[in-house]
């Protein structure tokens, strides 16, 4: 008999989507171990909250198994799994911080990063450090961090990061630089020992 | 120093384009004068480097960062087989 597992793992995505929508359960189970962990990074990032983020981890593969049939193909299916998991964190969001990004100078952004300074190198020194990474990471507005999270960490190109965030190619773009600046400027303020983490490096300098 | 014309082009502008750059989503022609200014710009140069290396960092943090640990799954297949066998 085969190994139905291996035979599971060398399946592609679109393949497993479409034998869940013909009821195969297990096919179904494969594609929650395959994507679970990267649906679960990006619930946790837009609720900031553990039970929510299950919540919404539980919700997305329960609307990606109702609404496989209705898969089209036109998206590759980590991202229309994304899709369905953003729609569903900001569903689920119990803290509706003030959203609205200040548009500083992209001058400023890069000053505040380390572009001209002396001492660039203490950006990758502090991005080397995995705490300190993450720790840069939550300083940012959830905004900034989906974006980075998932161009940077999960690797989406850039049409499927600005599909899962329902916007345009050059939007996205925009979006992302200024988001990579301030968790440039953050990480240097973290590793100056900023008592704040770098909260400061988005609203001191101007 | 960030007013330098290098290469056909000024610090602040390397600095608008460093995304795309490291990205790899600048026409060729662009990506010579990015490159000539990088060449001709210590500063630019190196805050370059030190971007990209962020950038590497971050990329680790999908083998690294926080997994659905064994728990989270088997409640989430768990409530998942509950939830599919409903009528």
């Amino acid at each position: 008999m085969p190994d139905r597992r291996k035979q599971d793992d060398l399946s592609s995505d679109r393949d497993l989507v479409a034998q869940t929508a013909a009821g195969d359960r297990r096919a179904f189970e494969s594609l929650v171990e395959r994507h679970a962990a990267a649906v679960l990074r990006l619930a946790t990032i837009v609720t900031d909250d553990p039970v929510s983020a299950e919540d919404a981890l539980q919700q997305t593969f329960l609307s990606v198994y109702r609404n496989a049939a209705s898969f089209r193909g036109d998206a590759s299916v980590r991202t229309w799994l994304l899709s369905i998991a953003r729609n569903a964190a900001y569903r689920l969001r119990t803290k509706h911080g003030q959203e609205q990004l200040m548009e500083e100078p992209l001058m400023t952004l890069g000053l505040e990063a380390g572009w001209g300074s002396d001492n660039p190198e203490a950006l990758a020194i502090a991005a080397e450090r995995r705490e300190t990474l993450v720790r840069a990471l939550q300083v940012l507005q959830p905004i900034d961090r989906e974006v980075v999270i998932l161009r940077d960490v999960e690797g989406l190109r850039g049409p499927e990061a600005a599909e899962v965030l329902g916007i345009g190619e050059r939007a996205l773009k925009s979006r992302l630089h200024r988001a990579r600046l301030r968790l440039a400027a953050a990480l240097r303020a973290s590793s100056a020992g900023n008592p704040r983490d770098g909260e400061g490096a988005r609203n001191d300098r101007t | 120093m960030i007013e330098r014309d290098v290469g056909g082009l000024r610090c602040f502008e390397v600095l608008e384009l460093l995304s795309e750059y490291v990205d790899g989503e600048l026409d060729e022609s662009t990506v010579e004068k990015v490159e000539g200014h990088l060449l001709g710009c210590p500063n630019c140069e190196r805050f370059g480097q030190n971007f990209g290396s962020m950038l590497v960092a971050l990329r680790k943090e999908s083998e690294h960062g926080p997994k659905a640990g064994l728990d989270v799954m088997a409640r989430l297949l768990q409530q998942l087989r509950r939830a599919t066998t409903e009528p």
